[in-house]
């Protein structure tokens, strides 16, 4: 890479870099709204079965994979 | 097939420890069945600065075989009052590790939050007939914001997205 192809590519992580430290995500209205729609589903009120939810933790892949079986294909 | 956190919710529920379950996996219980919006290492939950309900939440661990550790180290014993008295004054998290990489921690601190506004508005969910107790959705990506951490300003920024793709989809509406 010649000198100034690694500058220009310095420069724009530096820039990178500089946005990175000083963006702040906001909540706008409309995240907001998404939030109050999704709360007010039927399935996200108090009681409802979450049984087939992931949770996203690494423990949950592990059990479920566990609990896979392969079948051979019928033909 | 049952969720590896059932266990520890249904010993939870019987030791009647308060808490809610925040952060990313909490958010992900807002998703579609089957399916996990976010990845984490960890389920956090939250509780109160209250000694006796801290010792019943271990308790709690100990009769599900759940690991306790606290600073990289094994929980010192016995965890009683005076320990639990004392890790509250650190405001210090303990974590529960089990079976198949289950990760918990037990944190004090929800960060633009009190415990008292979390608990009275939270969610009563069921996991294989156990209830699991839930932070909702506002409060939990509030705190995120609150947190200003880079990794939750990613999540925020994601999260926003991934709630307009799953409204899109007819069997949210």
């Amino acid at each position: 890479m010649t000198d100034e192809r690694l500058e220009r590519v310095l420069r724009g992580l530096e820039k990178a870099r500089q946005f990175a430290e000083s963006y702040r995500f906001e909540i706008s209205d409309e995240y907001r709204a998404l939030i109050a729609q999704v709360e007010a589903l039927p399935r996200n009120q108090s009681g409802a079965d979450k049984s087939g939810r992931w949770l996203g933790s690494l423990a949950e892949h592990k059990s479920w994979y566990r609990n896979v079986r392969l079948v051979p294909r019928k033909r | 097939m049952t969720h590896p956190l059932s266990p520890l919710a249904a010993a939870l529920g019987r030791h009647s420890v308060r808490y809610v379950m925040i952060g990313i996996s909490a958010a992900n219980l807002y998703g579609p069945d089957g399916q996990a919006i976010f990845a984490t290492e960890d389920i956090d939950l939250f509780l109160p600065l209250d000694a006796d309900n801290l010792v019943a939440a271990w308790a709690s661990c100990d009769e599900t075989a759940l690991e306790l550790w606290s600073n990289n180290e094994p929980l010192d014993r016995p965890r009683d009052r005076f320990l639990a008295e004392r890790v509250i004054e650190r405001r210090a998290l303990t974590r529960a590790r089990g079976a198949n990489q289950l990760i918990v921690d037990f944190t004090l601190v929800m960060k633009g939050f009190d415990f008292e506004t979390v608990w009275n508005e939270r969610r009563e969910f069921l996991m294989d007939d156990v209830p699991v107790l839930a932070a909702r959705l506002l409060h939990i990506v509030e705190s995120k914001q609150a947190t200003g951490r880079e990794k939750d300003q990613l999540f925020l920024a994601t999260h926003l997205d991934a709630l307009q793709q799953l409204l899109k989809k007819s069997d949210l509406r």
